[in-house]
């Protein structure tokens, strides 16, 4: 027998694709997968909203688990400032008729200026809310947008939103560190949290007829959006807490003040000093 | 540490770590490959072949056990596009090199230990892949190892 001496063939056992064509590929046709995903069940909880009656959803979302998981941050006393919100709550609520929450109130303690409607009827407020407020009808037009969330439901669809992307996170995230866990944490509550302008407008619109309906006059709701400090360049705007969960657009402000005009509300009546639980610095910061 | 930041790095990191990988990857791959091609040209006088029994002419005067063995990890870019790879199925492109690679080195290490003892020629030789996992539990992959083994034999009349 006679032995040939011949190299491997090179090619035969490797692909041709180069690695980073290969990956632009992989990743977006993942991608796409992905964000249909999240479209579906996205769609799937608007489907279902009609169908989950405040009583249903009271039942759900007041299990203290719930809550905890939501709000890792809340202030669990009861102190002076928490009663003092609520009762703001409770009046304006008062004006909303036909209200099928037990509308609730949590502090959370973060420095950045917002206010989040959770499911199950809980408004939240940071303290840094609290402490940049001036006035009680300021209070109340934040508490009353919050409320206007409740009315039109964009709180289950805040959350459905979060809810479809934390999904889709979990399936489709690679490697399973802990970090995309967080991550994905961090991006569902943005998610949860950013509405769409009209559901923002819509929540102005029953705010300010609260507001309207407690004070007999305006006075005190834009203000408040106009003295919040404006963030000084665009990512600091993308991830400042009250300015991106609620857009505050020139637009939006504008909507407000013409709604003001056309329905013949005063904006300039006496303003309602805050009451003293709310004046004292917050215990511990 | 405040969210956005946390969240920059536990997206920066890995995207940084992808990045680096594929390029150092690329560039062992790249010396291996060259390594390979280079070692294969010098030793394809020495056969390596899958024969059970020896052909009728040799003349056997010596023969003995020679193996060569070698571990190749994969890399965090390669191991990243598996990772993609998983939901859509097909073939894994990225891991296609590594077992080139490692197969192709065990062969030449089996020559080069052949070569050494004064072999002419290695029959009957059989490759064997194993897996070595990292975890405790066998998850993860540390590396990929190829075994090549076979049966030197020496001649009387030096080459076959």
């Amino acid at each position: 027998m006679k032995f040939d001496p011949t190299l491997p063939d090179d090619s035969a056992n490797v692909s041709a694709t180069h690695p980073l064509r290969e990956a632009a590929t992989l990743i977006v046709g993942i991608a796409v997968a992905a964000a249909l995903v999240f479209v579906a069940i996205a769609a799937m909880v608007e489907l279902l909203i009609p169908h989950i009656s405040p009583a249903l959803e009271a039942r759900i979302f007041s299990r203290s688990e719930v809550v905890a998981a939501l709000l890792p941050d809340m202030e669990e006393s009861l102190d002076s400032r928490t009663a003092a919100v609520d009762g703001l709550l409770d009046r304006l609520a008062d004006h909303w008729p036909d209200n099928p929450y037990m509308l609730r109130v949590a502090i959370i303690d973060d420095a950045t200026p917002n206010a989040f409607a959770f499911p199950g009827g809980l408004v939240a407020v940071t303290t840094g809310l609290l402490s940049e407020i001036a006035s009680d009808n300021e209070l109340a037009f934040v508490l009353a947008h919050e409320i206007g969330h409740f009315r039109n439901r964009d709180h289950l669809r805040g959350l459905g939103r979060g809810l479809a992307f934390g999904v889709v996170v979990g399936v489709f995230g690679v490697g399973g560190s802990a970090g995309a866990a967080e991550l994905a944490g961090a991006a569902g509550w943005f998610a949860a949290a950013g509405f769409s302008r009209d559901q923002e407008n819509a929540a102005d619109d029953f705010a300010l007829a609260l507001v309207q309906a407690e004070y007999g006059h305006v006075g005190g709701a834009v203000n408040f959006f106009e003295r919040l400090p404006k963030p000084d360049n665009a990512i600091e705007r993308e991830i400042e807490g009250y300015l991106s969960t609620h857009p505050l657009s020139a637009e939006r402000i504008d909507a407000m003040l013409a709604l003001v005009h056309e329905r013949g509300w005063r904006s300039d009546g006496p303003l309602t000093p805050l009451s003293a639980a709310l004046e004292a610095p917050a215990p511990g910061g | 540490m405040d969210p956005t930041t946390e969240a920059l790095i536990n997206l920066g990191l890995p995207l940084l770590l992808l990045v680096a990988t594929y390029f150092t990857g690329s560039a062992v791959e790249r010396r291996h490959y060259r390594s390979i091609r280079a070692r294969e040209f010098e030793s394809r006088q020495l056969p390596a072949i899958t024969f059970r029994t020896l052909p009728r002419r040799w003349e056997v005067v010596g023969s003995g056990l020679v193996s060569g063995s070698v571990v190749i990890s994969v890399d965090y870019f390669k191991r990243f596009l598996a990772g993609l790879r998983q939901f859509v199925g097909g073939r894994v492109k990225s891991y296609e090199t590594i077992l080139d690679r490692a197969r192709r080195e065990a062969v030449l290490r089996l020559k080069e230990e052949a070569a050494a003892a004064g072999y002419a020629a290695v029959i009957n030789v059989r490759l064997e892949t194993a897996r070595m996992a990292n975890g405790r539990n066998g998850s993860g992959i540390a590396g990929l190892e190829v075994l090549a083994y076979g049966t030197g034999i020496k001649l009387r009349h030096g080459a076959p």
